[in-house]
């Protein structure tokens, strides 16, 4: 009978998604850059030099890119894919340099982000591919989490969630696709690169909606844009601001409080 | 002197990109035994390659293994015939079918049919920026794409291998039986048969439908993820993959013949 009641235990604390999963210890900032510097190399227009960043929970900032520049490695950065030349990134108190692999992979399931450009992995169908970091890093039901992404679709203007390959559905109707995929599973952190120019004008109430419920429950959100539609959005209420001036990170406010 | 170089730098190459697959082997193979990396995306993901790779090619796989069957009775028929050696029908139909030619012919069809498809398919997900994507969302590349396609090839050329075989004997046994060459009776058939199999028979089928299977799948999606930033380096990767597969099968299945015979 024990046996048995722990295997439920196992099997109750297991379903919980791992996204959500905080604990008592986690420090009071999600994301921190400090004094980082990223070498541009061959997948980036720019690199960054010297930022200093802190992302606490329920924290929004947009930065401002130059119209020019449309791939700088600050998402990457903030999710441990690239090495800093100099400085150090942590996620939840911890260097991404010093985490192992399988802690970098789990960590990296927190964190909800719409990619610059649209990607979708080939081999997918869009609702297959919108579920995959659910139902790689959690036990959740396939039906509750097809339940949450169908509703998050909902809110971003879809029907419900979109089957079928990525091919039969729209530009527009995949970068919606993709700001569900984004907020799928309570993320502790939302990157946002620069997903206004793929995406239509009546989706932006909905994503600006969207983050102040993620804010509120405690996630913190990095919006990189070049969109001054974003950027002078008035519901938006940004903690910080700021600018990319090439590689350099310019104050272009200060804190406004949260959400 | 400059030849000798070449073929030197050339052995050395060769060698480099065979440690490279024994790497790609050893780490997925590793990894397999440990159930954390069997995530259920994973578990998917291997399921759909075995059917893609398994069992899809069934049909294929059956027709190819009655044309053999047919081939090689119609042939041995006519040679053990000559030398006045008919019992020897069901011995050299084991040595031939089950020993060479179901695991060459099974690995290459595996190789022609979906080493192509893990190259190609590998190679455009890399250029198109998904398998940075996987990387951002936290799932590791090598577990997600590589272990479950390396497994799922190797198994399913295993039981292609077996299936061949049986049907192959099949095959051979009615056509034998039709044309007066074989007896009719199908237990003394299967009798021939098993007895004609040795422990190093089956250690031989196992290691020649296995190890090339595990060596190619490795080439192909190395050759995949090898691929740089443009989408024309995918086709020369895909043939390099597919000739590396091909000439794999060959030196391997020698090799396990010596080692298996001699």
């Amino acid at each position: 009978m024990a046996a048995f009641a722990s295997v439920r235990f196992f099997e109750k604390w297991e379903t919980r998604p791992l996204a959500s999963a905080r604990t008592m210890n986690e420090p009071a900032n999600i994301l921190s850059f400090d004094d980082v510097t990223v070498e541009p190399g061959a997948d980036y227009e720019a690199g960054i030099a010297g930022v200093n960043l802190q992302l606490a929970p329920g924290d929004l900032v947009l930065v401002l890119l130059d119209a020019e520049l449309d791939s700088i490695p600050l998402a990457d950065a903030a999710e441990g894919l690239v090495a800093p030349a100099q400085g150090t990134l942590r996620f939840l108190g911890e260097d991404w340099q010093t985490m192992a692999a399988d802690r970098m992979a789990r960590q990296r399931g927190r964190i909800g982000r719409v990619f610059e450009g649209d990607h979708w992995p080939s081999d997918l169908d869009v609702d297959q591919d919108i579920t995959l970091a659910q139902r790689h890093h959690t036990r959740r039901a396939l039906k509750d989490i097809e339940e949450e992404a169908a509703r998050l679709c909902r809110v971003f203007g879809l029907p419900g969630l979109p089957g079928g390959r990525p091919s039969s559905l729209s530009r527009h109707d995949l970068q919606r696709a993709a700001c569900a995929r984004a907020f799928l599973g309570a993320p502790v952190l939302i990157l946002l690169e620069n997903p206004t120019p793929s995406i239509s004008a009546d989706v932006i109430p909905a994503l600006v909606k969207t983050i102040h419920e993620v804010r509120q429950r405690g996630a913190a959100v990095l919006w990189t844009t070049n969109d001054p539609q974003v950027w002078n959005h008035p519901d938006l209420r940004p903690t910080l601001r700021r600018r990319m001036a090439g590689s350099h990170m310019q104050v272009m406010g200060e804190p406004e409080g949260a959400a | 002197m400059r030849v000798i170089g070449g073929l030197g730098q050339m052995v050395w190459s060769q060698w480099d990109d065979a440690r490279h697959a024994a790497a790609v082997i050893g780490t997925a193979l590793y990894l397999s035994l440990r159930p954390r990396h069997w995530a259920r995306t994973v578990r998917n993901m291997f399921a759909r390659e075995v059917l893609a790779i398994g069992v899809e090619p069934l049909a294929i796989v059956c027709g190819l293994a009655v044309l053999v069957g047919v081939m090689v009775v119609a042939e041995l028929a006519f040679w053990t015939g000559e030398a006045g050696q008919s019992q020897l029908l069901g011995p050299l139909l084991v040595a031939i079918v089950a020993r060479e030619l179901g695991p060459a012919l099974m690995n290459i069809v595996v190789i022609v049919r979906n080493g192509s498809v893990m190259a190609t398919e590998l190679g455009i997900m890399k250029i198109g920026g998904r398998i940075h994507v996987l990387e951002a969302q936290g799932i590791d590349p090598f577990t997600y794409l590589v272990m479950p396609r390396v497994l799922a090839a190797t198994v399913s050329t295993f039981c292609l291998t077996v299936v061949f075989i049986l049907v192959a004997f099949a095959s051979g046994f009615l056509f034998g039986a039709m044309i007066g060459k074989e007896s009719p009776d199908g237990l003394l058939f299967l009798s021939t048969v098993s007895n004609a199999v040795h422990p190093t028979d089956v250690l031989n089928v196992v290691a020649k439908s296995v190890l090339p299977a595990l060596f190619a799948s490795a080439t192909c999606c190395i050759a995949g993820l090898g691929v740089g930033g443009s989408v024309i380096e995918v086709p020369p990767a895909t043939q390099w993959a597919l000739v590396r597969s091909i000439a794999g099968v060959f030196v391997i299945s020698a090799a396990v013949s010596l080692l298996t015979y001699l």
